[in-house]
């Protein structure tokens, strides 16, 4: 499927803060997996005719990042750091929780293509460990508990929008500090909610 | 500042250039360290670390990959320590890690750079008793080349071959990790007019060519260097024969010409060779239906007819895969008919079937160039037939110099692949639909900045047969007038400067129609000619070769001109032969015969001495290397002539630039108002091509080329249509080219039926609406 003329817009907009196409590709990958919840084969022939490369040049690109799922996901992506410092505060057990909860194994999707389950390297995080991302949008000093209540709070409400710090709020224990992003209006896709993409704005 | 640098490497003093890579410092002096992915003409990655060598840092020894390394002054380098020695099994050690170890089926074992280098670097035993990785052995990423990944060390050769040098990277690296793998976008294939240098540089067996593919072991292959003929750039290549059977063409490394590459048609066009429907007898027409004789009943009947005629007219028309000994045998014998006793004219009788030459740019008043003269220009300006297809080394030879900063400049509107490349593109504002200039050049100011005042190489030739020589010297005199200029007349065609050379006055197809004459005696010579098809005069001689009396084709296939034939003569083709050929630059190179001559086949020169004696007349030649030797006395040098003794000298072994006076006498083409631009693309309907089993089906789909708006205009919406003009009809793919002027639709020339489109008559394109139809067609 071709992009929607609104995606184009946003892809054009975002060639245009680069003065080489082609450094483009990192952002407009991510417009591709908020399109699908992945990088889909149509979305990289699109990329590919928007920045002036092959389309296996857009691909060695997509497939080389973890970030860049090559493979649909579901409506949240729970990523649980199962690195050192979240190791030593006990993230194994979280790691067991969400797992049971979801009762996925890694890389896996839900039936209802709700939640996708992947344990991670290092999330930048340690200074709040044990650490997990939902789409993207990072929840520090978690429980076991804790995380179980995170996963059925998602089931149950099913948000649109998920805001790293209502999350936290709601769910996180001790924070590392305060990340300071300043448009902190979360993400609606499992892709990182920075301005630059705007994914969420015209959602809202 | 000198830019010597003076070196140490495991003790000897040694020298290189300021800025050179240790690894090609150290094998200039003749130390070799191992290596995988680096490469002579590509960028260095680094990836692959075989090379790791020994230096001394400030902060005491250290380990460095030689392929990233520049040298510096002082710099000492161990390469055989046991630090290297170690980091050098190790390397091996991981490399071997997944690579699969099937070389007893592997086509690369006995030249596989990974096997010679386990076994001179490697730690001789393996350590490893984990699973390898595996994936589907191999897998096709294109027609002719097939990749498989367990045997790829990811060296990043290929990848880097297709992206720095050929600029069509439709293969790369995907995934990460251990997963990494060379691999194409799912349905774009690896479609490239180069992708078989990828299969050379290949330092593993990952990249197979079908064509090779468990034919032979390298160890068995008898090879000899000789100079490629699919078009007049002369690109070396080695000749890899067994068992009396071309079974692979490589590229050798020639700085003056291909260095290192070859188009895949000049690589993989030779399957031919062997193709049961060569032409191996001797085959004379007898009441419409060939018969095979002998060689005497042939040369009886040859004399017979030409005394029997009385007084005829002799006619040839040639081709351009002969040697420039045959060219030189071939104008003696007919300036022999000329003037011996039948014969009374004084006129030149020998005719070339390339439709695109024009009497060029020769003489004292052009400087001629050579492609050396492309990297030390300024600026190229091209305006010519299509370069990628009809010259493919020479494409690449311009986009490494583009990429060293040399500005370019195209003409429009055959050259558009090079479009990307080019700093300034000309095209309809300035060109019209039949090629002629519409603008006064000095008011191009886009131009005047490129190339005033500025070393300048044009590669200059007619774009298409209809193109009138007069534009072209609008463009060469403006050249002239405002910078350096240098030339490089563009004729595509194998041995076309040959034939120049050796011919005393070449003409072209226009002039044979024009001067037949009907109301004599004709005989006429076709001698590895097909002027019926792809001529825009075809029709034309087909009818005069149905009426005159007698016709004698030599040839290495049966086609449209030997059916009309009354004598086919099968001869030699390439490996078959020994001889010179002249490329572009007027650099005489060798061509070796490593084949022997199959069925009764015979070189053209041999068919001709053979006639000449049997006419009475005094042609004699035991060998090729007696003509050789008359050929060269009559070049205008004396000094370093391009005799087979010479040109076999380690230090000629790439050429050598030997100009001769050269006599073109053409005229254009009156009817010259284009509706149809007929070009050559690389791949077509060639009887080499498409008795080449690997390749034979490359050149098959009909297509036409146009820009957006003329498409709209005739109103079709699909990727199809059908092109008719008269009766003839085709159902052709359709390819936009927003590069191309309105209403200019371009159909390739060498596709099956397409020689009945006449370029300049009308023509209509319809929606096809039945995709049904397509393949029934
Ligand atoms: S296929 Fe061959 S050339 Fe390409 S990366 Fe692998 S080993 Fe290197
Ligand atoms: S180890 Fe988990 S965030 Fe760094
Ligand atoms: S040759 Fe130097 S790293 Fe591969």
């Amino acid at each position: 499927m071709r992009w929607e003329t609104q995606r184009l817009e946003k892809a054009k907009q975002i060639i245009k803060m680069y003065p080489q196409k082609r450094s483009a590709l990192g952002p407009l990958l991510y417009l591709a997996q908020d399109k699908d919840g992945y990088i889909s084969n149509e979305s990289i022939v699109e990329i590919s005719s928007l920045v002036g490369i092959t389309e296996v040049q857009v691909q060695s690109v997509a497939s080389f990042y973890s970030m860049y799922k090559q493979e649909p996901t579901g409506k949240y992506l729970l990523s649980v750091c199962k690195s050192i410092s979240c190791e030593i505060s006990n993230s194994s057990e979280v790691i067991e929780s969400v797992k049971e909860f979801t009762g996925l194994s890694n890389n896996e999707t839900d039936d209802q293509n709700l939640f996708t389950y992947e344990s991670v390297e290092c999330i930048g995080a340690c200074g709040g460990a044990p650490a997990v991302q939902v789409n993207y949008e990072t929840i520090e000093g978690l429980t076991p508990d804790k995380a179980i209540d995170l996963c059925s709070w998602l089931k149950e409400t099913e948000p649109k929008v998920i805001v790293a710090d209502e999350l936290q709020e709601k769910f996180g224990g001790v924070k590392s500090f305060d990340w300071a992003i300043e448009d902190n209006t979360g993400t609606s896709s499992p892709v990182p909610g920075f301005q630059t993409y705007d994914t969420l704005k015209e959602k809202k | 500042m000198s830019d010597k640098v003076t070196f140490t490497v495991d003790g000897k003093q040694l020298e290189g250039k300021q800025g050179q890579l240790l690894i090609e410092a150290c094998e200039e002096s003749g130390i070799h360290i191992p290596r995988f992915c680096w490469h002579k003409r590509l960028d260095p990655v680094g990836m692959c670390r075989m090379c790791l060598v020994e230096i001394d840092t400030p902060r005491g020894k250290a380990l460095v990959p030689s392929c990233t390394t520049q040298i510096t002054d002082e710099l000492s380098v161990e390469t055989e320590s046991e630090v290297v020695k170690k980091a050098q099994e190790g390397v091996l050690e991981f490399l071997l890690i997944n690579h699969p170890l099937d070389c007893p089926i592997c086509d690369k074992a006995g030249e596989c750079p990974l096997q010679d280098q386990t076994m001179a670097y490697g730690p001789g035993e393996s350590r490893f008793i984990e699973e390898k990785r595996h994936f589907e052995k191999p897998i096709p990423i294109s027609d002719i080349v097939l990749l498989d990944r367990e045997r790829c060390i990811l060296c990043a050769r290929c990848t880097r071959f297709s992206e720095e040098i050929s600029g069509d990277p439709l293969i790369e690296f995907i995934q990460r990790g251990n997963k990494t793998q060379v691999n194409t976008f799912p349905d774009e294939p690896f479609k490239s007019y180069f992708s078989g240098n990828t299969v050379q540089i290949c330092p593993v067996g990952a990249l197979t060519a079908t064509s090779y593919r468990f034919k032979a072991r390298p160890w068995d292959l008898k090879k000899v260097s000789s100079t490629c003929n699919c078009c007049s750039l002369g690109c070396s290549v080695e000749l890899n024969v067994s068992q009396n059977k071309m079974l692979r063409i490589l590229g050798e490394d020639n700085e003056y010409t291909n260095q290192g590459w070859l188009s895949d048609k000049g690589r993989y066009n030779f399957e031919y060779l062997h193709s049961t429907n060569r032409l191996l007898s001797i085959h004379s027409k007898e009441n419409e239906n060939f018969e095979n004789i002998n060689i005497s009943e042939a040369n009886e009947k040859i004399t017979k007819k030409i005394q029997e005629l009385g007084n005829p007219d002799i006619k040839f028309i040639i081709g351009a895969n002969s040697t420039n000994e045959e060219y030189f045998v071939i104008n003696k014998f007919a300036n022999l008919l000329n003037r011996n006793e039948f014969l009374g004219k004084d006129n030149s009788n020998v005719y070339f079937a390339d439709d695109h030459i024009s009497n060029g740019y020769f003489g004292d008043q052009y400087e001629n160039a050579t492609f050396e003269d492309l990297d030390s220009s300024d600026a190229i300006v091209v305006w010519a037939e299509d370069i990628k297809d009809n010259l493919p080394v020479l494409y690449l030879r311009i986009k490494k110099a583009v990429k060293n900063g040399v500005k370019l400049v195209i003409f429009g509107h055959t050259n558009t692949a090079l479009e990307s490349l080019a700093d300034l593109y000309i095209g309809s504002e300035v060109i019209s639909n039949n090629f002629e200039i519409q603008k006064e050049l000095s008011n191009i100011k886009e131009l005047k900045n490129i190339i005033n005042g500025k070393k300048v190489t044009t590669i200059i030739g007619k774009s298409t047969p209809l193109q009138q020589k007069k534009s072209l010297d609008t463009l060469i005199d403006y050249l002239q007038k405002v910078s350096d200029l240098k030339i490089l007349n563009c004729f595509s065609k194998a041995n076309t400067f040959g034939a120049l050379q050796q011919i005393d006055q070449l003409k072209g197809l226009n002039e044979f129609c024009t001067e037949y004459e009907n109301s004599k005696k004709n005989i006429v010579f076709t001698i590895g000619a097909n002027p019926v098809n792809a001529s825009f005069f075809g029709s034309q001689i087909k009818d005069i070769l149905q009426e005159a009396d007698y016709v004698i084709s030599l040839d290495i296939f049966k086609n449209e001109t030997t059916e009309l034939a009354n004598l086919i003569l099968p001869t030699t083709a390439f490996g078959e032969k020994e001889g010179t050929i002249t490329n572009m630059e007027m650099r005489v190179m060798k061509q070796n015969k490593i084949l022997p001559d199959p069925g009764s086949t015979l070189s053209e020169w041999e068919y001709l001495v053979m006639i000449a004696k049997s006419l009475g007349e005094d042609i004699n030649y035991e060998n090729v290397s007696e003509i050789n030797n008359e050929l060269v006395s009559q070049y205008k040098t004396t000094v370093n002539l391009p005799t087979f003794d010479n040109l076999n000298k380690p230090s000629n072994l790439f050429g050598i630039l030997h100009e001769k006076e050269i006599n073109l006498n053409t005229n254009d083409v009156e009817k010259n108002n284009i509706s149809l631009l007929m070009v050559k693309r690389l791949y077509g309907d060639s009887s080499t091509q498409i008795n080449s089993q690997s390749i034979s089906m490359l050149g098959s789909e009909r297509f036409i080329e146009l820009n957006s708006i003329t498409l709209n205009k005739y109103g079709i919406q699909s990727n199809v249509a059908t092109l008719t003009q008269g009766s003839a009809s085709f159902f052709v793919n359709i390819k936009i080219n927003n590069f191309l002027p309105d209403n200019l639709v371009i159909a390739p020339i060498n596709r099956r039926g397409f020689e009945k489109l006449d370029p300049t008559k009308e023509f209509d394109i319809k929606e096809t609406k039945n995709m049904k139809e397509l393949s029934v067609n």
